[in-house]
């Protein structure tokens, strides 16, 4: 198992290049503090919703890579979007699932099922074009070049321990409607902008 | 008396929709389009507007995503929305009612342009949707105005102009705006 969230996060923030993140849940208030101020798009408010916001973004912008940065209990809430996302097969969505069997920001209960619950094997039967498990952080370095090549949808499911924070403990300061304003001009830079940068 | 409305007058209305809204998006932003379709419809399989759907199978100038459940269709939406594509949301009465949480916490407190058909499946022809024996009809337009948004009744053909209309309107109060499919679409 990979001890802390956190060393994914980071390793992930140092090779993602031009994509847009999305985050969820614990691995929010982590990502805040390792990519201050990129291009990412919290999932707050609405639990279970990240993968379908990620696919949204894939879908519009196929020229940039989207990395979901999922958690089991939140995938539960909405697992038929695996299948979704199949469906719509957007080659450039890579969809990380944090798994540590535990609703961790409401106090650690027990998901359904537990950490017996198979994601990979889930997102192979929905139609995922690659789907694989990584618990080991040496591992996951020496993979992730070769995941984020990939012709998506690719699901990796992590096995980590619990992050050192949590939505509860360390709240979002910008707001989700700030957010997505944010992000859709980045990607499309308004002409009052785009003018002021030229 | 509400008449059901052809399956090929709101697809173009949709496209003429779509068009509008293409137009005004190359006129707010430097970004290029990306893609050469007119916009996207995602769909929850709804069996009041199931000839546009069907309809829409065979349209090259419109994507369609079939999603697996109204919460997915109304966050994917918002992903589209930032990356500066047209949406128009198909889904039933009982879809909404399954998907508050979503409507609020994505298209509401994300002031995210939204804008849904809503299909009144066992609505009468003889009453008001306010006043059906069908609880999934009676409670559609109340639910909405609880959470304050805008809608419109498509009662027949010449209703199709609200379409653009609520359209727009969703996108000027950043916010969801809603047509109802009265009658099943011919």
């Amino acid at each position: 198992m990979i001890r802390k969230p956190e060393d994914v996060l980071r390793v992930i923030a140092a090779a993602r290049g031009d994509a847009i993140v999305v985050p969820t849940m614990t691995t929010a208030p982590a990502w805040r503090a390792i990519a201050p101020g990129d291009l990412s798009v919290t999932c707050v408010g609405f639990m279970g919703g990240a993968s379908s916001l990620g696919l949204g973004m894939a879908l519009a912008r196929p020229d940039r890579r989207v990395l979901v940065l999922d958690g089991d209990g939140s995938l539960l809430m909405q697992l038929g979007s695996l299948a979704t996302i199949a469906g719509a097969a957007p080659r450039n969505l890579v969809h990380f699932l944090f798994k540590n069997g535990v609703y961790h920001t409401s106090g650690a209960q027990g998901i359904p099922g537990g950490l017996s619950v198979d994601f990979v094997m889930m997102a192979r039967g929905a139609g995922y074009r690659m789907a694989t498990a990584i618990d080991d952080l040496d591992a996951f370095k020496r993979r992730l070049p070769e995941i984020l090549r990939a012709e998506g949808p690719v699901l990796v499911e992590l096995h980590t321990g619990l992050a050192e924070q949590t939505p509860m403990t360390v709240r979002e300061r910008t707001p989700f409607h700030q957010q997505l304003h944010d992000a859709r001009a980045k990607l499309l830079r308004p002409r009052a902008s785009a003018a002021a940068n030229a | 008396m509400p008449e059901s409305i052809p399956a090929p007058l709101i697809i173009d209305t949709l496209k003429d929709t779509f068009r509008e809204a293409r137009a005004a998006l190359r006129a707010e932003v430097a970004e290029p389009p990306v893609h050469t379709h007119l916009g996207w419809i995602l769909s929850v399989p709804d069996t009041h507007q199931k000839t546009v759907l069907a309809a829409l199978d065979k349209e090259d100038s419109i994507r369609v995503v079939t999603c697996a459940t109204e919460d997915e269709a109304t966050a994917i939406a918002a992903g589209l929305h930032v990356g500066g594509e047209p949406v128009v949301l198909m889904i039933q009465h009982a879809g909404l009612y399954a998907s508050v949480n979503t409507l609020r916490g994505v298209a509401m407190d994300g002031r995210v342009p939204m804008f849904y058909m809503i299909g009144l499946l066992s609505r009468e022809k003889d009453k008001d949707p306010r006043e059906s024996r069908h609880s999934m009809v009676r409670f559609c337009e109340p639910l909405l105005d609880t959470f304050g948004v805008p809608h419109a009744r498509l009662e027949g053909p010449n209703d199709v102009h609200l379409i653009p209309e609520y359209y727009r309107l969703s996108r000027t109060r950043r916010g969801p705006a809603a047509v109802l499919v009265g009658l099943e679409t011919a």
